[in-house]
C-alpha cells in the first residue's frame, strides 16, 4: 500500500480509458459524431426513428474503444471467453433471422386485398424493381465487385429488411452503409418521388380517377398467402426466408383463428426484433468500414436506385394507362417501390393535388405490396447468382 | 468501365425478366384462384340464403305485419335508418372488421 499514488492511479485510469484510445484513432470520434447526427435525424427530424435511433446508438456503442462489445467467442488456454454482447445480437442478422421476422410483421400488417382485387398491380411492382438492376450496373461501373454491387442494387427495392438480408449474405462489410442508405431514403420518399412523378406524368394523367376496387372475400385472402408461398418459393427457393415469413404473417392476419399470433407479430415481436436489428446494423458501422469513399458511393447509388425504381414504376404506369384506355392513373406506378405504405400515400397526395376528388390510396396499395414481393424476388435472384 | 462487362448486363436483364415472370405468374394465378374460390362460395351462399327467410320468420312472429324497410341489402324491422347505421358502426368497431367487409342481412328491434 505504501506504493499507492493517487496521481499515478488517476493517470493509469485515464491512460487505459476509452477517451485516451480516441487519440490513437480519431476516426472513432468522427463515427460518434455521425451517430449523434443520425440520432438527431431520428429524434429531431423523425426520419424512420424506430430504426434510425437503435442504428445510431449501435454506431455510438461500437465506436467506443476497448468495450469488447463485438468480441467473437475465443478459446484461450482451453477456456472459452464469452463473446461481446453486440456480437451475439449480430448473429440474428448474420443468419438472416431478424429481416425474416420483420417480414412476418410486415405480412401481418399488410392487407393484400387491393392486390387480389387488381392483380395487374403486380406488374407495376415488378417494373419498380428496375432501380435494383440499374443500380447494380452503376455500382459495377464505379468499381464495386459484383457481389457488393448486387447488395447495393437492392437498396432500390426500398425495402429495409430485404436490403439488410442481401447485404448480410453478400457484402457484410457494407451492411451499415447499405442499411443507413436504405432507411434514410425510405424516410425521404415524400421528397424524392413527387418531382419525378410530376416530371413523368401530365396533369391530365394525374387527374385520372380510378374505378372502385371489388370487395375481396375472406377465403380469397386466406388462400392468397398460401398460393404465393407455394409458387414463389417453389420457383425461387432462395426467397423462402422473406416470402415464407411475409406470407405466414399475412396468413396469421387473415385466417381469423390466430388473432393473438397476428397481434404479437405485428406489435411485440416486431418491436423487439426492430431493436435487435437496428443495434446489429449500427454495431457493424465501425470507423474502418464506414469512413470510406465506398460509403459515399453507396449513399449516392442508393439515391439513384430509388429514383430509377420510381421511374420504372411510373413508366410502366403510363404504359398501363395507355393500354387500359386511361383507366389506370400512372401515379400508382411509383408506389411499386416497396416502402409500405409511404409510397402509396405519396401517390394519394399527388393524385389529390391534381384532382381533389381523386382517391388513389387503395389503388396504390396494390403495386405497393406487389413491390414487397418483387423486391424479395429480386433479392432472391441476386443471392442465387452471387451467393456462391 | 469499372467492373462492367457484357455478362453483367446479361445478369441485370435476366434479373428484371425473372422478377417480371414471377409476378406475371402470380398475376395469372390470382384471378384463377379468385374465380375458383368465388365459384365454390356461390353454391354455399345460395344454400345459406335460401333458408334465410325461414330463420327470420319464427324469430318475429308478432312483428310479421311490420313492413320491412329495405336499405341496400339490409332489411330493417321496426328500426330507423339512423339507429341501423349506429348499430352497424358499433358492430364494426367491436369486432374490428371494417364496415366494408361486413354484410348485414337484417336488423330487427326485439
Amino acid at each position: 500500500m505504501s506504493d499507492f499514488s493517487f496521481i499515478g492511479t488517476l493517470q493509469k485510469i485515464l491512460s487505459e480509458s476509452g477517451f485516451a484510445a480516441f487519440a490513437q484513432d480519431p476516426r472513432n470520434l468522427a463515427m460518434i459524431l455521425i451517430a449523434c447526427v443520425l440520432l438527431y435525424l431520428g429524434i429531431g427530424k423523425k426520419f424512420e426513428p424506430l430504426l434510425l435511433v437503435p442504428i445510431a446508438f449501435g454506431i455510438l456503442l461500437c465506436n467506443f474503444p476497448l468495450t469488447g462489445l463485438l468480441n467473437e467467442p475465443m478459446v484461450v488456454d482451453g477456456a472459452t471467453k464469452s463473446p461481446g454482447f453486440l456480437w451475439v445480437i449480430y448473429q440474428g442478422v448474420e443468419h438472416a433471422i431478424y429481416p425474416s421476422i420483420i417480414f412476418m410483421g410486415i405480412g401481418a400488417m399488410t392487407d393484400f386485398g387491393p392486390l387480389i382485387a387488381r392483380p395487374s398491380s403486380l406488374l407495376l411492382g415488378a417494373a419498380a424493381q428496375f432501380g435494383i438492376f440499374s443500380a447494380f450496373l452503376l455500382a459495377l461501373a464505379l468499381g464495386f465487385p459484383d457481389f457488393v454491387a448486387a447488395a447495393i442494387g437492392v437498396i432500390g427495392g426500398a425495402d429495409g429488411p430485404t436490403a439488410i438480408l442481401t447485404a448480410s449474405k453478400l457484402a457484410p462489410a457494407y451492411l451499415p452503409a447499405i442499411a443507413v442508405a436504405a432507411y434514410s431514403y425510405m424516410a425521404l420518399i415524400p421528397l424524392i418521388q413527387p418531382p419525378l412523378m410530376r416530371l413523368m406524368t401530365t396533369q391530365k394523367e394525374r387527374e385520372i380517377k380510378m374505378e372502385q376496387l371489388r370487395i375481396v372475400s375472406k377465403t380469397e385472402k386466406i388462400v392468397f398467402p398460401i398460393a404465393v408461398a407455394i409458387i414463389v418459393i417453389g420457383l425461387l427457393p432462395d426467397t423462402a426466408p422473406l416470402i415464407g415469413m411475409l406470407m405466414l404473417g399475412n396468413l396469421f392476419r387473415e385466417c381469423g383463428v390466430t388473432d393473438r399470433l397476428s397481434d404479437t407479430v405485428q406489435n411485440a415481436l416486431c418491436n423487439i426484433v426492430t431493436i435487435f436489428l437496428g443495434l446489429s446494423v449500427g454495431c457493424k458501422a465501425t470507423a474502418d468500414h464506414f469512413l470510406t469513399w465506398e460509403t459515399i458511393k453507396i449513399i449516392v447509388l442508393g439515391l439513384l436506385a430509388f429514383m430509377l425504381s420510381t421511374l420504372g414504376g411510373l413508366i410502366f404506369g403510363k404504359i398501363m394507362c395507355k393500354l387500359t384506355g386511361g383507366k389506370v392513373n400512372p401515379l400508382i406506378g411509383s408506389a411499386g417501390v416497396s416502402a409500405v405504405p409511404m409510397a402509396a400515400r405519396v401517390a394519394q397526395v399527388e393524385g389529390q393535388k391534381a384532382n381533389p376528388a381523386n382517391f388513389l390510396l387503395m389503388h396504390a396499395m396494390g403495386p405497393n405490396v406487389a413491390g414487397v414481393i418483387g423486391s424479395a424476388v429480386a433479392a432472391g435472384f441476386m443471392i442465387k447468382v452471387f451467393g456462391g | 468501365m469499372g467492373n462492367l462487362s457484357g455478362g453483367s448486363f446479361l445478369v441485370a436483364l435476366s434479373g428484371i425478366v425473372i422478377v417480371f415472370i414471377m409476378l406475371a405468374v402470380l398475376c395469372i394465378v390470382i384471378p384463377i384462384i379468385s374465380k375458383a374460390v368465388q365459384s365454390l362460395q356461390k353454391p354455399s351462399v345460395s344454400q345459406r340464403s335460401s333458408p334465410g327467410p325461414r330463420n327470420v320468420a319464427p324469430a318475429a312472429p308478432a312483428a310479421a305485419p311490420a313492413p320491412a324497410a329495405v336499405t341496400g341489402d339490409v332489411a330493417l324491422f321496426d328500426v330507423d335508418e339512423k339507429t341501423a347505421a349506429c348499430i352497424m358502426a358499433i358492430v364494426s368497431h367491436e369486432t374490428g372488421i371494417p364496415l366494408s367487409e361486413l354484410i348485414f342481412k337484417a336488423i330487427k328491434a326485439i
